[in-house]
């Protein structure tokens, strides 16, 4: 820990201080009730400050031991917040049961689409910087499935409450900035890495930070009741009247195209 | 910064962009539940201004016009009839859009939603979109294929009653679920 300079240690401390107010406010308001994943996800994430502190003051911050034992731990802490975000769209998607599982639908293939797309722009470069890639094609996967999942739901006018879209927020802006941070830095550390290295520590903590505060002040007030169910299942009506309205909006637009083409002539 | 990481970069742009729009409050956001209310404003359709529309702009006016009033006033009589049908091709579009908003009402409160009857619905929309924006310039232009308008109105009426009936439906339903949740918040006492 000692080979950091004092101003990364700074930040750490003030993250492990904001992770802590968040946790305590999970726990005073009673959100822990409504969301344990995400409470889990704060409590790792600040077992994984001790825990880095630990390794990096026993090993070294860039010894191989330390750097495997520190990209393990932020593993745990990535899979508790896919689980954490996974539970928010859930509560909030629950009465909405066709849509949640349109939008599942859609995060299976967003996620199976970003994943080519990563594995195809990072091909070869695996063996140089495996753990690298992993992080951000996992945040880039992340980001870009969740917005899909807030796009579908503001599509179907789902109002998400607005402590939930503080927090899925967080995370999406979190893991964007990780891709921008990680991406801009690749291109960077071939030329100087150490002339780099302040930003390259400083900044991922700094986002973070930033996501805490908003966390923070998402907390501060009780999290929302759970929706109710909107209305008793009407699937039949759905069922009947879907394609219809399909036939007549493409009927809408055969005119349309008509009026275009100059097709139309007088009835 | 070579192509792959510039296009890692313009993702995360994108994706920042999109998070932005997505979490910014609408201002009109209509709830399902709520939005029922809007069903009512089917019956000022505005397809039912239909004839007089298509009276305004006959093209028998149009030449009796032209052969008895001047030049100037013709003009300006056109310019004016050119304006009530793009007015009126506006309001078309916003009977469009409210059924097609009612179709994602009915979808919302489905327990099971066909993924391919909805992507073929936002295709729908968005071509419907693009094609009245290319009429609508056909009408600055001054084009007026106005016998065709008929017929759309036609579809957007047939849609509009059918839809009706489907709204009517869901929202005694909605209304139904909203009284069992009052009761059950109040154990069993209807609170105003």
């Amino acid at each position: 820990m000692g080979s950091f300079p004092p101003y990364v240690r700074e930040l750490w401390a003030c993250s492990a201080l904001l992770q802590l107010i968040a946790l305590i406010l999970l726990f005073a308001k009673g959100g822990f009730r409504k969301l344990p994943f995400f409470t889990v996800y704060v409590a790792l994430n600040l077992c994984q400050v001790a825990f880095l502190v630990f390794v990096y003051s026993i090993w070294g911050s860039s010894s191989p031991r330390g750097t495997i034992l520190a990209w393990c731990s932020e593993c745990v802490t990535l899979l508790a917040q896919a689980l954490a975000t996974t539970e928010i769209l859930k509560v909030t998607l629950r009465p909405y049961q066709g849509i949640w599982g349109l939008i599942w639908r859609a995060l299976a293939f967003t996620s199976t689409f970003v994943v080519l797309i990563v594995a195809l722009a990072t091909r070869g470069a695996w063996v140089s910087a495996g753990w690298f890639e992993l992080n951000r094609g996992y945040h880039l996967t992340f980001a870009a499935a969740v917005i899909a999942c807030l796009l579908l739901s503001r599509y179907y006018s789902v109002q998400v409450p607005a402590a939930y879209k503080m927090i899925l927020g967080g995370f999406c802006l979190y893991s964007c900035t990780e891709i921008l941070i990680h991406t801009v830095m690749q291109s960077l550390v071939k030329k100087a890495f150490y002339a780099y290295e302040p930003i390259w520590q400083s900044s991922p903590t700094i986002s973070f930070i930033v996501v805490l505060f908003i966390w923070v002040a998402a907390l501060w007030k009780p999290l929302p009741i759970e929706a109710r169910e909107a209305a008793p299942p009407s699937d039949s009506t759905y069922q009947r009247l879907s394609p219809e309205i399909n036939v007549r909006l493409r009927e809408l637009n055969e005119k349309l195209l008509r009026l275009w083409k100059l097709e139309a002539r007088p009835q | 910064m070579n192509l792959p990481l510039l296009l890692l970069f313009g993702f995360a742009v994108l994706l920042m962009l999109l998070l932005a729009w997505v979490l910014r409050d609408p201002r009109k956001f209509p709830q399902p539940d709520v939005d029922l209310g809007f069903a009512e404003d089917l019956d000022r359709r505005h397809v039912t201004y239909f004839p007089q529309v298509r009276q305004s702009m006959a093209a028998e006016d149009s030449a009796f016009l032209a052969s008895r009033a001047s030049l100037a006033l013709t003009r300006r009589v056109r310019r004016e009839r050119r304006k009530i049908a793009l007015a009126y091709l506006a309001c078309l579009r916003g009977d469009f859009l409210k059924l097609w908003r009612l179709a994602r009402v009915i979808a919302s409160m489905a327990p099971q939603v066909g993924a391919a009857q909805e992507l073929e619905r936002l295709q729908l929309g968005l071509a419907f979109s693009w094609r009245y924006e290319m009429v609508r310039m056909k009408f600055l232009l001054g084009f007026a294929p106005l016998p065709e308008l008929g017929s759309l109105s036609g579809v957007v009426s047939r849609l509009s009653i059918r839809l009706e009936t489907a709204m009517k439906e869901v929202g005694e339903r909605a209304a139904l679920a909203a009284r069992l949740a009052s009761s059950l918040d109040g154990h069993g006492l209807d609170t105003p």
